[in-house]
């Protein structure tokens, strides 16, 4: 029961810990990249390998002879055995190389280099739009719960669940665009603030799948919060109801929001690829089909994916990151 | 004379729950007393007699239990709270009165340190810089004897054990420096030694930073340390109030001297403990009359009719009972 540490130590012990933990997490999570991106890899190269369709035909038409088909082969490193070729290819992306196209002749890294960008800012901007929509949505459903509000938010949320993306792209460009006019129906220009222009018809379609899970889920969270024994604590002392509601209601609920948009955010990668081709936008998801698959651009398609896959990781370590950050407890594990 | 005005009177409240189309269900009825400046009054019961439910009543938190203030009145330095809005009740929580709540081991904010969940309470009560309040937070963890509170203060709710829990407790809801002091079942989920600790910290602190006190038990033996004055609750009604000398030394209710006889702490080894005869009235089916006569000795037929007996009207040490006179003579 001797008080003999001066709050000096007292302060720098935690923040030690906390800097092992973070590296141990940091290892966890780069070592689950790398087994998930071979994983990927493997899956994306048989899988392309099994579809119907020769890259060399359909580069050399049907004139090709065999010779110049079989030339061309070895010139694209499409000659040997599936492992071998397998192994050649994952020895070039272990060193940063990720092949070159069979159409264009360009390096597989230019293409993610030039496509990249325009991608990660619709996915920021989506992801922003939708946690500044759900936040207020959830709270709001979650201290209004049973009134007429509680009923339309479900009514809301169960119709936008229902609605694919591209169909609500759709009606976005048409009410937005063509009608009132406040934004652009397609294309892009890079250079941040200009391509918000372009950019938020896009991220509001995919906020719509988002939105209404994370409104949800956090309207649930919330609710279980506040039978919790400290809320009613925060209450008998007197709190304003800010503080009350931001640190005793929303706090202690947002890590299940915020792991869940971690991990539906790997499924936003799919609907990045269709919102980007409705929106005519010239990211990833539109090179990915446009260059890659419907040309057979093997190298094209793997490179991409593998782009993707690491994407999910990143994200998955952020949303892991502020949610520890939120709420110690979820560190424990 | 003012020192004799007593700060919190409570008149004759009942708090019910409203059920839909079956009218009210009442659980706390004729819950009546007086807690004067500097008085420590200890309200024991068995579980489910309603003490909890009087405790939110006093902190203006029985709506978000389901259930309100059916009649009476709580007056808070002459002015009545019974019926008071959100707006008025800000003012009193924490400020006027503390609150210490039953299984506050749970009443730590997981996700916040312990300086934040100090210094918020500091700053709710008034204007002061981020040192102010840091420096007020050390105070109060000094004041409620946690060793090392330079460390404690960063520390989160799991990181703590049950009696440090308590204590922090406790100093929050001296933050804002309380006139009245409400603990509810402040040491039961507690160690023996750990009880014992913070008993005696309730004390000193109660000595020096000269509040009231209610202290609410299930444990006789337990309000015997801390408090001067106690009421005796049964099945959501004051069936004793008085000098915790008297109460205890000549109890005037036959529920009050059952509680006495089945104490497990003056127990012989060897001897069966006494225990009451029958099961405790629960809410919604309490029998007319007087609520313990289906366990009462000196039951007779006019206990069963009319309503729970108020507290005699008069006298320092009051009884609901009819048939008091009686006590002295059935040990
Ligand atoms: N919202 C409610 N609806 C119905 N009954 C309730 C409600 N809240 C509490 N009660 C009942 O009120 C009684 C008194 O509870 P409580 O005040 O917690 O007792 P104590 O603190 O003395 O153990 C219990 O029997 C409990 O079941
Ligand atoms: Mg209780």
């Amino acid at each position: 029961m001797s008080s003999g540490a001066s709050p000096e130590t007292a302060r720098t012990t935690p923040s030690s810990a906390g800097v092992k933990r973070l590296l141990a997490r940091t290892l966890r999570h780069l070592s689950r990249a790398a087994l998930g991106a071979l994983g990927v890899l493997l899956v994306t190269f048989t899988l392309i390998h099994l579809i119907p369709g020769d890259p060399v035909e359909i580069l050399l038409g049907d004139a090709a002879t065999e010779e110049l088909v079989a030339k061309y082969r070895q010139i694209l490193g499409l000659e040997g055995s599936l492992p071998q070729q397998f192994a050649r290819y994952l020895a070039s992306v272990a060193q940063g190389d990720l092949g070159t196209s069979i159409q264009t002749g360009q390096s597989v890294n230019s293409v993610v280099a030039r496509t990249l960008p325009m991608t990660a800012w619709l996915i920021g901007v989506t992801v922003l739009m939708a946690l500044l929509m759900a936040l207020p949505l959830g709270v709001a459903a979650a201290l209004l719960r049973g009134t007429w509000f509680d009923h339309a938010f479900r009514v809301a949320t169960s119709v936008s669940l229902a609605t694919p993306s591209f169909y609500f792209g759709l009606l976005l460009i048409l009410l937005f665009a063509v009608r009132l006019g406040w934004a652009p129906v397609a294309g892009y220009q890079p250079g941040f603030p200009g391509n918000l222009q372009y950019l938020w018809l896009p991220a509001l379609t995919m906020s719509g799948a988002l939105v209404p899970i994370l409104a949800r889920v956090l309207q649930s969270s919330i609710a279980e919060t506040m039978e919790q024994e400290f809320v009613e604590t925060a209450i008998v002392r007197g709190l304003p109801a800010p503080v009350l509601v931001w640190r005793y209601l929303l706090r202690p609920s947002l890590a299940p929001t915020i792991s869940l948009l971690g991990y539906i955010l790997g499924q936003l990668l799919s609907a990045t690829v269709v919102v980007e081709i409705v929106f005519n936008l010239p990211g990833m998801g539109t090179a990915l089909v446009v260059e890659g698959v419907l040309l057979r651009d093997y190298p094209v398609v793997q490179g991409i994916i593998l782009i993707f896959a690491l994407i999910v990781v990143a994200v998955s370590f952020l949303s892991d990151t502020v949610s520890g950050w939120l709420d110690p407890r979820t560190r424990l594990s | 004379m003012e020192a004799e005005s007593p700060i919190l009177r409570v008149e004759n409240l009942c708090i019910g729950v409203p059920r839909r189309r079956r009218g009210l269900l009442s659980i706390v009825d004729t819950a009546d007393f007086q807690l004067r400046r500097h008085q420590a009054l200890g309200v024991v019961g068995e579980s489910g007699s309603g003490k909890t439910m009087l405790c939110r009543a006093l902190m203006g938190t029985l709506r978000r239990h389901g259930a309100g203030v059916a009649s009476g009145r709580i007056l808070y330095r002459e002015r009545d709270l019974a019926g008071a809005g959100e707006k008025v009740w800000r003012r009193i929580r924490g400020r006027r009165i503390g609150y210490v709540p039953q299984s506050s081991l749970a009443g730590l904010n997981p996700v916040l340190t312990v300086r934040t969940q100090l210094t918020e309470a500091i700053h709710a009560a008034r204007e002061a810089s981020a040192t102010e309040a840091e420096d007020q937070a050390l105070q109060l963890l000094e004041l409620v004897r946690i060793p090392r509170s330079g460390q404690v203060l960063e520390m989160r709710s799991h990181e703590l054990s049950g009696g440090m829990r308590q204590r922090v407790m406790i100093a929050a809801a001296l933050a804002q420096e309380p006139e009245i002091l409400i603990a509810d079942e402040p040491t039961t989920a507690l160690d023996v030694t750990i009880q014992r600790e913070i008993l005696n910290l309730i004390n000193r602190l109660r000595e020096r930073l000269k509040m009231a006190l209610i202290f609410v038990s299930h444990d006789l033996a337990v309000i015997e340390e801390v408090c001067d004055s106690v009421m005796v609750m049964y099945a959501g009604a004051s069936v004793e109030i008085g000098p915790l000398e008297a109460v205890v030394r000549h109890p005037r209710h036959p529920y009050t001297r059952a509680l006495l006889a089945s104490r497990v702490d003056l127990a012989v080894p060897g001897e069966d403990l006494e225990t009451i005869p029958g099961d405790p009235a629960s809410v919604g089916a309490w029998p007319s009359g007087c609520r313990f006569r289906p366990r009462c000795p000196l039951a007779e037929d006019d206990c069963r009719e009319g309503v729970q007996p108020p507290l005699a009207p008069a006298g320092l040490q009051r009884t609901a009972c009819l048939h008091h006179d009686r006590m002295g003579c059935d040990p």
